[in-house]
């Protein structure tokens, strides 16, 4: 009778766990992971969500001492971004971490908690008229730690920069536990190593974000933008650059394909009531090949209206026809929040803006023979596309054709987001981050160097780290 | 560790013979950088002309466990290329090609020594920038750059060197060459270009970088505000930027420097005002009438007695030459002076401000003052005759005290100069135990035995100890 004496051992093991965790955190901040509380299919042991920076730097403690893996989490938005972590006790969900710390408007810097939602974070800013100008998708799901975390953007990403541009400052509890800072509240420091920019995109690998300070920027009084529908996704990419060039746009999409009523209507987040403009949109493209480049425009409401003419001449020197959209930060935000859709995958193609309609079309004609539909979408400025991948099953083999073409194109592919069962099924050993070049050995290094036990996300990141 | 003679002779089989510099005479030029308070000479220079050579210099020093020191121009302000406990002085001044531009992709390939300035003067005709302009862009090298993560007036638009900096080449102290980041953004693991630029050549050698270029602007208006006082001048720059204003450059200068730079450049600066400003917008045309309007109510609402614009390109480029020469012209007010660099949040521009004032009383000291206001990056310059030992002492002393005030005010030690061996003894008031510890582990990770330019950014024991007094003395 009884159970088998391992399942004994682990059961006294888990409980003895949980009560060193409770006394850290309340025993109501201690809990069994729920069905969605999975990270790329590892099941953590428990769920912790501690309230205060003392409280995350004694799980982290506790942690260290006991070998146990932590995988910090803001509110669990991102979690299908990285590759699936080697082991997972503990999901450390930081979203009682959640306030705004310190805006000075005059400074034009904002410290925030990691668990502070971006959408609370532009609420505070944008009473003094000011944003932290970066849009991904689900602000208000996503928070900052998240946001630094798994380097997320948007559309601005092509005028504003990304989150490593705009970091000034950053709060770590340590593997071990200890509070490490890098750099501080001033917009221009140059003092010791940039610490908080090895923290952006390591998906918590070296250090449990608690707090970070960014310099934010003037909204701009208005924005509209232009959506220039173009033949061919070739073309598209050529019509990008023109308007960039004719004036640096706050943001530049390249559209080939704007989700289908159902997927939309699976959409979940903020997305339902998003998909508005993304209707419209759809609207005025052509039912054959709807391929549009949309230019966004943000300042002073002359500064706006030039762009748009600016933009409206480029277009028509090609023999294209732009329409105006008002609601240009609508239509910002929808065109973001295509790539968190349920279902399908996420593929990233990193490449030179010259090449992004040669990439698009190469994606689209790939998606074609393995019998899939794809929505696809580019930062054209940044050498960013995205391609949505409606069937799972074509994933593996599409990954495959696409990375060493991407390679050939000057740049790199990963699979940004898919549930674990297609990153599983993905070919080869480099699995969803793909080669990740000839600074691997020092990736790895500076791992160890900040935990060497390997009990922070390990396994995330490429190359297994 | 091979003799200075055998391990030259091995030098010279890699670069040739004028690559190699070891006469004491000859070595005088590299005892020192823009920081002049401490000099060193290296007991050998080597100027490579290929990324290939550098690897292979570095691989030669890392057989025969030579520590040595990476430099540029030599235009740093904190010391950084002064050799301390190391020998060689590894200079990238002879990488000078400018391998491919990509207007499309508005990138650009540069070696290591290419000077900043020749990178937008490359690509003008195009319409593009190089966006950071650090004051001495006319001298000062792209790998020197990427070292300090260099800035400018420039900056608080259009960012510092990090922001512009794509990918690198660089050789470890081992002598691998290793390519980090690349051509295109976003590629997967972690920001190791992020960490290397601003390193200070603690990681290795730059030897070739891919930048990034941004359109020239449309237009520019170039205004001169005039004020009584430096803490008018202050409030105003805080004025302007809540008004949801970014300039491309708001500076200022107050009287002392006002007056040498004058009597430099005779440009028709007020020279018995307290301060002025310097407030550069740019962009397309279509705004700049607004913003001016704005900035120019916002500066007479906070005193301005005079607003002027730059009617042309001439008058811009007097003012540039004014601002970006003002530490050379301040040469005419004292025999020697001291930059120094320090960070406050813009709002407290006023408190430092101030501070400087008490600061320079209490040490008996002339301080002029230069800001890159907009960021709230200052740059007191220190007035001094070198054969004058208390009074160099002093200039140190009070260094220190402005630089510990800032830090008080919320601010960091360095804005763009960097830590060198300047501030080392500052760091630990800075940054904690665990915070030195983790960014000297992530040293180890590149250089395990700590031969790339050695007893800099972090303070050790030994180097106090060493910094303190004696070279100082030397140096007067």
């Amino acid at each position: 009778m009884g159970a088998p004496a391992t399942e004994i051992a682990t059961r006294a093991r888990d409980a003895a766990v949980r009560a060193r965790l409770q006394s850290i955190v309340g025993a109501e901040r201690v809990s069994l992971p729920g069905e969605g509380a999975r990270v790329d299919g590892v099941a953590p042991r428990f769920v912790v969500r501690p309230r205060t920076v003392d409280e995350v730097r004694a799980v982290l403690r506790a942690c260290s001492e006991q070998n146990l893996a932590i995988v910090p989490t803001g509110r669990g938005r991102h979690l299908d971004i990285g590759s699936a972590p080697e082991r997972c006790d503990v999901l450390l969900r930081l979203e009682h971490l959640a306030s705004v710390i310190d805006h000075q408007p005059g400074d034009m810097t904002v410290t925030a908690a990691a668990g502070c939602t971006l959408a609370a974070l532009q609420r505070v800013l944008g009473r003094h008229r000011q944003w932290l100008p970066i849009d991904p998708p689900a602000p208000s799901a996503t928070t900052v730690g998240g946001l630094i975390a798994a380097n997320l953007s948007g559309p601005l990403r092509g005028s504003q920069g990304t989150v490593r541009d705009l970091l000034i400052g950053l709060e770590v509890v340590a593997a071990d536990g200890t509070l490490v800072r890098g750099g501080g509240r001033v917009v221009k420091n140059v003092a010791g190593f940039d610490l908080p920019k090895l923290h952006v995109g390591a998906l918590g690998s070296l250090g449990v974000v608690v707090s970070a300070t960014f310099k934010v920027r003037p909204q701009p009084a208005a924005e509209k933008a232009l959506v220039v529908p173009c033949a061919t996704l070739e073309d598209g990419g050529r019509i990008a650059l023109a308007l960039r060039d004719a004036a640096d746009p706050l943001w530049l999409e390249l559209v080939g394909t704007v989700p289908f009523a159902s997927e939309r209507s699976r959409a979940g987040d903020e997305a339902n009531d998003r998909s508005r403009p993304l209707t419209a949109l759809a609207a005025m493209l052509s039912a054959g090949e709807p391929v549009a480049v949309v230019a966004g425009a943000g300042g002073l409401a002359v500064e706006v209206s030039d762009a748009i003419a600016r933009f409206a001449h480029a277009a028509s020197v090609r023999g294209a026809r732009g329409i105006v959209v008002d609601d240009a930060a609508g239509l910002r935000a929808a065109l973001s929040a295509r790539w968190i859709l349920p279902g399908g995958a996420v593929i990233r193609i990193s490449t030179l803006p010259t090449a992004v309609g040669a990439a698009a079309a190469a994606v689209r004609e790939a998606a074609q023979a393995e019998g899939t539909s794809v929505t696809l979408g580019a930062h054209v400025a940044s050498g960013l596309l995205r391609a949505a991948v409606a069937s799972e099953a074509a994933v593996p083999e599409l990954v495959q054709r696409l990375r060493s073409r991407a390679v050939e194109l000057g740049g790199h592919l990963v699979v940004e987001r898919a549930r674990a069962e297609v990153k599983g099924c993905l070919v080869g050993a480099t699995g969803v981050w793909g080669d990740p070049g000839p600074g691997l050995a020092l990736m790895r290094g500076v791992k160890s160097a900040l935990d060497p036990s390997r009990i922070l996300s390990p396994g995330r990141l490429p190359g297994g780290i | 560790m091979p003799s200075s003679a055998a391990l030259a002779s091995r030098l010279r089989s890699i670069v040739g013979a004028d690559g190699v510099v070891d006469r004491p005479e000859a070595l005088l030029v590299y005892e020192c950088d823009g920081y002049t308070l401490e000099r060193s000479a290296p007991e050998i220079v080597v100027l490579p002309r290929t990324p290939g050579q550098v690897a292979d210099v570095v691989r030669l020093l890392a057989g025969a466990g030579v520590a040595f020191v990476p430099r540029g121009a030599g235009t740093g302000l904190a010391g950084g290329t002064l050799p301390v406990a190391a020998p060689v002085m590894v200079c990238t001044s002879r990488l000078t090609a400018i391998e491919q531009i990509d207007v499309a992709n508005r990138r650009i390939v540069a070696q290591a020594g290419v000077v900043n300035l020749r990178i937008t003067r490359a690509v003008e005709r195009e319409g593009l920038l190089y966006a950071p302009d650090p004051s001495s862009q006319a001298a000062c090298t792209i790998g020197g750059n990427v070292a300090e993560n260099s800035g400018g007036p420039h900056t608080l638009k259009y960012g510092v060197t990090a922001n512009h900096v794509l990918g690198v080449e660089l050789v470890l102290p081992s002598g691998e060459a290793v390519v980090l980041g690349g051509i295109v953004e976003d590629l997967p693991g972690y920001d190791l270009v992020g960490l290397v630029v601003g390193s200070e050549g603690t990681l290795g050698i730059v030897t070739r970088a891919t930048l990034r270029l941004v359109r020239a602007p449309e237009a520019y208006r170039t205004m001169l505000a005039v004020f009584d006082s430096v803490d008018a001048a202050s409030e105003a720059v805080s004025a302007i930027v809540a008004a949801g204003i970014v300039p491309a450059a708001l500076e200022m200068m107050d009287r002392l420097i006002l007056q040498a730079v004058e009597a430099a450049f005779r440009a028709g600066l007020p020279t018995d005002a307290g301060a002025v400003l310097i407030v550069e917008l740019d962009g397309p045309a279509a705004g700049l009438d607004s913003h001016e309007a704005s900035v120019s109510a916002q500066c007479r609402r906070h005193g301005a007695r005079e607003v002027r614009v730059a009617r042309d390109d001439a008058e811009r480029a007097l003012l540039w030459r004014c601002r970006k020469r003002a530490f050379g012209a301040v040469g005419r007010l004292a025999p020697n002076y001291c930059t120094q660099d320090g960070v406050v949040p813009r709002t407290r521009l006023p408190d430092i401000v101030r501070e400087i004032a008490r600061v320079a009383e209490t040490y008996r000291l002339r301080i002029g003052n230069v800001f890159h206001a907009g960021d709230g990056n200052i740059h007191p310059i220190l007035l001094f005759d070198e054969r004058d030992p208390d009074e160099t002492r002093r200039v140190i002393e009070a260094g220190r005290e402005i630089l510990e005030a800032c830090l008080a005010l919320g601010g960091s030690l360095t804005g763009e100069h960097g830590i060198g061996v300047e501030k080392i003894g500052q760091m630990p008031l800075a940054f904690s135990p665990d915070d030195l510890r983790a960014m000297t582990s992530l040293r180890a990770v590149f250089d395990p035995d700590g031969r790339a330019n050695p007893h800099k950014i972090f303070p050790d024991a030994k180097v106090c100890v060493e910094t303190r007094a004696p070279r100082r003395q030397a140096a007067m």
